[in-house]
């Protein structure tokens, strides 16, 4: 019996593209990438415009920002969750590897991101433009988000997105491979973490100085640190799905 | 001939279930295999760790040479849709073969069309609305059609009726004929499929057992039928893996072939001798717990002459072969 000689593996090249057909893939779920954040968008600007509606009807008539921007981008935590819950085995049929299948789940969620992004940016400007649809209501453009202007403005949405995509997508990693008792585990750490970095500010007294931090990063600011974060979660996640079977 | 896989010293351990226990087999270019085994032997767990689906414990693994895990130029080269495959929640039939049409290099589209008519298998409704006879059919489909190196079946054929089962099983032969390829088939209707497989690898409790031709295993083992003591006679120092006896007429199979002469004085003495299909044999060589009878044990260690089985009641008499496995390795 002969083993095989090297020159016929050599012969076969991986095929091309595959990282970027995961994001194909992963639009397969219509519904979770396109019509649910959709809809989630919609609905969360029109609940706002009625809200500005009344608000204004009952004849205020300063700066109205509400916080339904927001909603969409809460809603990346659940596609992360679904990114990786649906589709992970299904890409194990498809005889991907992990890292294509991870890659491309990130690159299929920046589009999606991106494309949040933009409509955020666009609204934005038309309500800059218009003074808040003429009720001085705004959904989009939020003074302290918009500061550095519309670029950095969609960067932020970006990286929110992002952001959320990442912990959905870990989270849901973490799960599948070590069930709820894993991830309780990991959520209890992450809660601990949290209550151990305000006691250390709470007895340093140290509490004005990180708002005063904050304050002068800005959400550019703010915005530069969660990349590379972001970037870290992101490593987490993959080492995490890296030795997890199908 | 090539071996494209090739396994070695592979062990799978779970939290409390060794799956894998040591095995190595080669699997060679071009051809079917059968791989069969009871249901927790570990047929399952080693297509997942050939496809890099899971991790093995120990162990080594090649596939084209080369480790596959994380191996996209090996990976691609194969498919395994699992039995239990699991699909994108919105994912309709069409979506899963236009994805695998992206990922499966010798995808063919023709025939893939083809199988879906012939299984007429729905292709607008989700997956998840599916009957479990049409989610079968689509990983038959999208494993016949992805035409890959190395292909997977892993128990395809659950709730295809006879007709869908005969469909997948000339469609199988009807390609392999054409496209020439590597198919590991684990099935558990041994009868239906044993025409189809060229080689047979059955595992047992995570082992190895046998590693064969179809034709050799089918001469591995033989049947011989008459009157108790003369059956006796024959098999007398022989491996015997079942008896059944009613009053005084035993069945008696046995690991080995008559020669010339040998066959001759059995059918003098007035006995049948009778081929052992796979199925048979296969059952016999893994029905080794499911037994568990007190005292069924003993008949492959002992060989000793007439025993009692055979003659002391006009019930069936069932034993085992819970010595015989290491004999076959």
């Amino acid at each position: 019996m002969t083993t095989l000689d090297s020159g016929a593996a050599l012969q076969h090249q991986v095929p091309r593209n595959r990282m970027l057909n995961v994001v194909r893939l992963q639009f397969v779920n219509t519904q979770t990438f396109i019509w649910v954040p959709a809809l989630v968008l919609g609905g969360s600007w029109v609940l706002s415009m009625m809200i500005f509606w009344i608000i204004g009807g009952a004849g205020v008539t300063e700066v109205k920002a509400g916080g339904g921007s927001q909603a969409p981008l809460w809603y990346f935590l659940a596609i992360g969750i679904q990114a990786m819950t649906m589709t992970f085995p299904f890409s194990q049929a498809m005889s991907l590897t992990r890292r294509e299948f991870f890659l491309g789940s990130l690159a299929a969620a920046s589009v999606s991101g991106l494309g949040m992004s933009l409509v955020f940016v666009l609204l934005g400007l038309f309500e800059q433009a218009t003074g808040g649809y003429g009720i001085n209501g705004y959904f989009a453009y939020l003074d302290w988000v918009w500061a550095a202007g519309p670029f950095a403005a969609g960067l932020t949405y970006l990286t929110a997105t992002l952001f959320f995509f990442t912990i959905g997508f870990w989270f849901a990693t973490i799960f599948k491979r070590f069930g709820a008792l894993g991830l309780t585990t990991a959520l209890l750490a992450l809660g601990l973490a949290l209550i151990g970095f305000i006691a250390l500010v709470t007895f340093q007294e140290a509490w004005p100085a990180v708002v005063k931090w904050f304050t002068d990063t800005g959400a550019l600011g703010l915005t530069l640190w969660a990349i590379p974060v972001t970037g870290l979660l992101a490593a987490g996640s993959y080492f995490t799905l890296r030795r997890m079977p199908a | 001939m090539n071996s494209v896989i090739q396994v070695r010293n592979l062990t799978k351990r779970y939290k409390d279930a060794l799956a894998l226990d040591g095995v190595s087999f080669d699997i060679e270019q071009d051809a079917i295999y059968g791989l069969l085994g009871r249901n927790g032997a570990g047929k399952t767990t080693a297509m997942s760790i050939l496809t890099a689906q899971n991790l093995p414990t120990s162990g080594d693994v090649r596939v084209f040479g080369e480790n596959p895990y994380e191996n996209a130029r090996v990976l691609s080269r194969m498919c395994f849709v699992r039995e239990s495959q699991k699909y994108p929640d919105d994912a309709t039939p069409r979506h899963a073969f236009a994805a695998a049409r992206l990922f499966f290099p010798r995808w063919d589209q023709g025939l893939a069309d083809e199988l879906i008519d012939d299984f007429q298998l729905p292709l607008k409704r989700t997956i998840k609305k599916l009957s479990r006879g049409q989610l079968s059919a689509v990983g038959v489909i999208i494993g016949l059609a992805s035409r890959a190196e190395v292909t997977f079946f892993d128990e395809p054929y659950l709730g295809l009726d006879a007709v869908a089962r005969q469909i997948f099983y000339d469609r199988l032969l009807a390609d392999y004929a054409e496209v020439p390829r590597t198919i590991l088939l684990s099935s558990h209707l041994i009868d239906e499929v044993s025409n189809l497989i060229e080689r047979v690898l059955l595992i047992d409790d995570g082992r190895i057992i046998m590693d064969e031709s179809a034709d050799d295993a089918r001469a591995l083992a033989t049947n011989v039928v008459g009157d108790a003591a003369a059956v006796e006679r024959v098999v007398n120092g022989r491996e015997v893996i079942h008896r059944e006896g009613l009053g005084r007429v035993a069945s008696v199979t046995f690991l080995g072939r008559l020669d010339g002469a040998e066959r001759a004085a059995v059918v003098a003495d007035g006995l049948e001798l009778a081929p052992v299909s796979l199925q048979q044999l296969i059952v016999r060589l893994t029905q080794h717990r499911s037994a568990g009878r007190p005292g069924a044990d003993g008949f492959g260690s002992n060989n000793s002459g007439p025993d009692s089985s055979g003659t002391k009641s006009p019930t069936t008499n069932t034993s085992d072969a819970d010595t015989q496995e290491g004999s076959l390795r």
